[in-house]
């Protein structure tokens, strides 16, 4: 029981930090990517490598994750932020569709269909992290630093620039702001965190494989922004925490068959989602309630 | 001769993209909401023409019963889900999230109710038979071309010469106008859901009896559709249809080119090259900053 | 009287249909321009012209001699030209502060240049901005929640704090009542005789009246008249143009 727990509050602090990345780019840069578990997914495929063929230090694996995932979103961003924001959606859902074929065929980097197994047991600072006590404390903290970080970047003036582009580009541009750079740079920031996630992930479970970073994954991430409430630093971990706990609540009603859990949950996040959009938009933790 | 065998399969799926991408062009080209929850009326019809032609209603009253609930549906998240939206807050986060938690919740009560594999439908109809040139081709080919092509000489009839669809033209072009002449904006955005999901119809009953469907479907149509959109330049119905054709053809011509998995990403690069290269589309109106 | 800004042989149309006609003005500095004259003349055109907003067909902006025909926006904004919009475009889930501590901070990396002096100075032409706008009562409240008065007010404290010597200001008083128009005046008044260069769009005589030092007349793309603001004022051919009475 007690391990189970643990292992739960450790994924809910890597999903915390996963919602909060996508909270950059979609609370903060009101930039939607529907392809957030593709960067999670490049995190965790990067720093398992480097744990099977360097180091498993947790740290130094997460920034290798985070350096990966931070790349490729720069491809992602740099054609896809010059148009209009339904473009992005379109673009990021292309990638989420095309990221999955691409895992599975990049055999030796991902370990195809089977995924990569037998990830060592993490390390941080040269102390082990078998226990799982200490991967969850080593989990929190890289969560506190996530957070710790986007406060300070979205209440300076990054986060005032990145607002305004959200709330009326051509003002902003009027300002002097330049929302291409600044878009960028955004969901660098968000993919990068991700890839962090992903890292902390592969260290976690010690196996990665594809089918953690499909469309559903990303879908689960957007859940937890939207429901737990954009913009704001404590709607993600709302939101994550609310949405892993979901399958334990729903184990306990009688009558849903184990194999139709995973569409139970998925019925329920989109039906959460789309009546929370018609009567209350902000997300639980609305960061002012909306009048009207 | 692969290549022209490739073609006219291409052709085949290309045609029904091609419907289905017009009807969600419509939709948003005239209302400009982004209905991502067009694959999940195409999932639905698709689903309830087998649920009614197996339990004995034959393919008229399976496409009867498809064809009520795509447009149920389709006039229904008109009214109960964007319109209250759109009365507050009508942001396009809000909207997109909106629509695409409807197509989660669609998706997952077909997983539910059918499995997550593939159905189908058996029919001879879908059996190839050798025609000239040593290709193959099956009779439903033949069925899809005609279908398709009497769907689109209707809608194009209807958009040119009735009154409801030259309202519908204006409804995309200026919807001010509209309002300035009194006609009711509402009850033609009702109207063009309906119209928009009835398109997809015809599509899905030919694709189950062809190929069959899965729950992700959903996802997938939602894509071409929107990538026709955006090859084809938005704004243009005959855009969506020529972009839905291409990435059909280009889809079954990869398959030469790259493994069977890749054909499906071949949509997706020829996408990105779209957005990357010209993000107008073929027919649209310029679209970058 | 130096010539800050010069528009040279502007063209611009929307599919056949030209906006603005070969139009050509050099902007005094340190005095206030305003452009009149009917709806659809061109004149919110002409600014998104200057502001690379939209790009000339043909034609040349300098600004203090150089060429900065067909910049981008943002680019234009950081040589010192700032811009207000008809449709005010708030940031409207910031709060007034922050709209206007946004026009103090161009530069796009994670942190602006040079520590505290700077913040300082940057944070004083916020406080210049607000309490000039005399939003100081609504300084925390979100722009979404404003008044239309209060609105208006920051969309001039924003234009006011980026600190930059050219504004063009596009219906910057519309719709205010005439006690919120005073401080409007005052307001542009305090900027001229610290240098600021203005050239505003409005179709309020009033304001126009007592704002204006020049104004070119625009109709139909084209500029038909330009000269002092009396003079152009008294002009009967062209107020009844502008009232719609067309010979």
């Amino acid at each position: 029981m007690i391990a189970y727990l643990l292992n739960l509050s450790t994924l809910i602090a890597i999903f915390a930090i996963l919602a909060t990345s996508l909270n950059i780019l979609v609370g903060f840069g009101g930039i939607f990517s529907v392809a957030q578990a593709v960067f999670f997914g490049v995190g965790a495929y990067a720093a398992a490598q480097m744990a099977l063929n360097v180091t498993p230090d947790l740290l130094v694996d997460a920034l290798v994750g985070a350096a990966a995932a931070g790349a490729l979103s720069v491809c992602l961003a740099l054609p896809a932020l010059r148009v209009r924001d339904e473009y992005f959606v379109i673009a990021s859902l292309g990638l989420q569709m095309l990221a999955v074929t691409i895992f599975i065929d990049m055999k030796p980097l991902t370990g195809g269909i089977g995924g990569l197994v037998g990830i060592p047991v993490p390390t941080l600072f040269g102390l082990s992290l078998a226990n799982p006590d200490a991967m969850l404390a080593a989990c929190v903290g890289f969560l506190v630093i996530a957070l710790a970080l986007t406060r300070v970047l979205m209440r300076g003036s990054f986060g005032r620039s990145l607002m305004s582009i959200r709330d009326n580009e051509s003002a902003a541009a009027a300002l002097g702001k330049n929302p291409m750079v600044l878009k960028t740079l955004a969901v660098v920031l968000g993919c990068a965190f991700a890839g962090v996630g992903g890292a902390l992930y592969s260290a976690q479970i010690q196996f990665v494989n594809v089918e953690s970073f499909t469309m559903d994954q990303s879908t689960l991430i957007m859940a937890m922004v939207v429901i737990g409430g954009t913009g704001t630093l404590a709607g993600p971990l709302v939101g994550s925490i609310l949405i892993l706990l979901l399958p334990a609540a729903l184990s306990f009603i009688p009558g849903i068959p184990p194999t139709e859990i995973g569409a139970v949950q998925q019925m329920i996040y989109g039906l959460v989602m789309t009546l929370l959009m018609i009567f209350r938009p902000g997300g639980l933790v609305a960061f002012q309630a909306w009048r009207r | 001769m692969l290549l022209v065998q490739l073609i006219v399969s291409g052709l085949q799926t290309g045609l029904l993209y091609a419907v289905t991408a017009a009807g969600f062009a419509m939709i948003f080209g005239a209302t400009r909401i982004f209905h991502v929850a067009h694959g999940a009326v195409f999932a639905l019809a698709g689903y309830v023409f087998l649920s009614a032609y197996t339990a004995g209603f034959g393919w008229t009253g399976g496409a009867l019963a498809a064809t009520v609930i795509a447009v149920a549906f389709g006039a229904g998240m008109e009214r109960f889900v964007y319109r209250p939206i759109q009365r507050h807050e009508a942001s396009f986060f809000t909207v997109f999230v909106a629509s695409f938690g409807v197509s989660i919740i669609i998706q997952s009560l077909i997983e539910m109710i059918f499995g997550r594999g593939f159905v189908t439908l058996t029919t001879p109809l879908a059996q190839a038979r050798p025609m000239f040139g040593g290709i193959y081709i099956a009779p439903m080919f033949w069925i899809v071309l005609v279908v398709t092509l009497v769907v689109f000489a209707v809608l194009w009839a209807f958009l040119r010469f009735t009154r409801t669809g030259i309202g519908l033209r204006a409804l995309s072009e200026s919807p001010e106008l509209l309002r300035a002449y009194g006609l009711s904006a509402q009850r033609l955005s009702a109207l063009v859901f309906a119209i928009g999901s009835v398109l997809c119809v015809p599509a899905a009953i030919l694709k189950m009896a062809i190929t069959g469907m899965q729950p992700s479907v959903n996802s997938h149509v939602m894509l071409i559709s929107l990538a026709s959109t955006i090859v084809g330049g938005v704004g243009s119905i005959t855009g969506a249809a020529l972009g839905g054709l291409l990435l059909g053809i280009a889809e079954n011509v990869s398959i030469t080119l790259l493994d069977s998995q890749w054909s499906e990403a071949a949509s997706f690069i020829v996408l990105f090259a779209f957005i990357l290269l010209r993000p107008r589309g073929l027919f649209g109106y310029a679209v970058t900053r | 009287m130096t010539s800050l800004l010069s528009l040279r042989g502007l063209n611009r149309s929307f599919g056949g249909l030209a906006a603005v006609s070969d139009f050509n003005m050099e902007l005094e500095s340190g005095i206030v321009t305003a452009l009149i004259g009917p709806n659809g003349a061109g004149k919110t055109t002409i600014f998104n012209l200057i502001t690379g907003n939209l790009r000339v067909d043909s034609g040349q902006i300098l600004l203090q001699g150089t060429d900065i025909t067909g910049l981008k926006p943002h680019r234009v904004a950081r040589l010192g030209v700032a811009r207000s919009f008809q449709d005010l475009r708030l940031f409207s889930h910031m709060s007034v502060f922050d709209n206007i501590r946004a026009a103090t901070e161009p530069t796009s990396w994670f942190w602006q240049g040079g520590e505290g002096e700077a913040r300082r100075k940057r944070l004083g032409r916020v406080e210049m901005a607000i309490e000039r706008a005399g939003l100081a009562s609504v300084a925390r409240a979100r722009a979404i929640d404003l008044a239309y008065a209060e609105r208006k007010f920051l969309s001039m404290a924003r234009v006011m704090a980026t600190g930059a010597n050219i504004w063009l200001l596009d219906e910057p008083a519309s719709g205010l009542d005439p006690r919120s128009r005073a401080q409007f005046v005052n307001m542009v008044r305090r900027a001229t005789t610290e240098g600021v260069t203005v050239l505003i769009i409005e179709h309020n005589l009033d304001i126009v009246t007592e704002v204006a030092d020049r104004i070119a007349f625009l109709d139909q793309g084209r500029k038909l008249a330009e000269g002092g603001a009396a003079e152009i004022m008294q002009d009967k051919a062209l107020a009844a143009i502008y009232f719609g009475e067309r010979v």
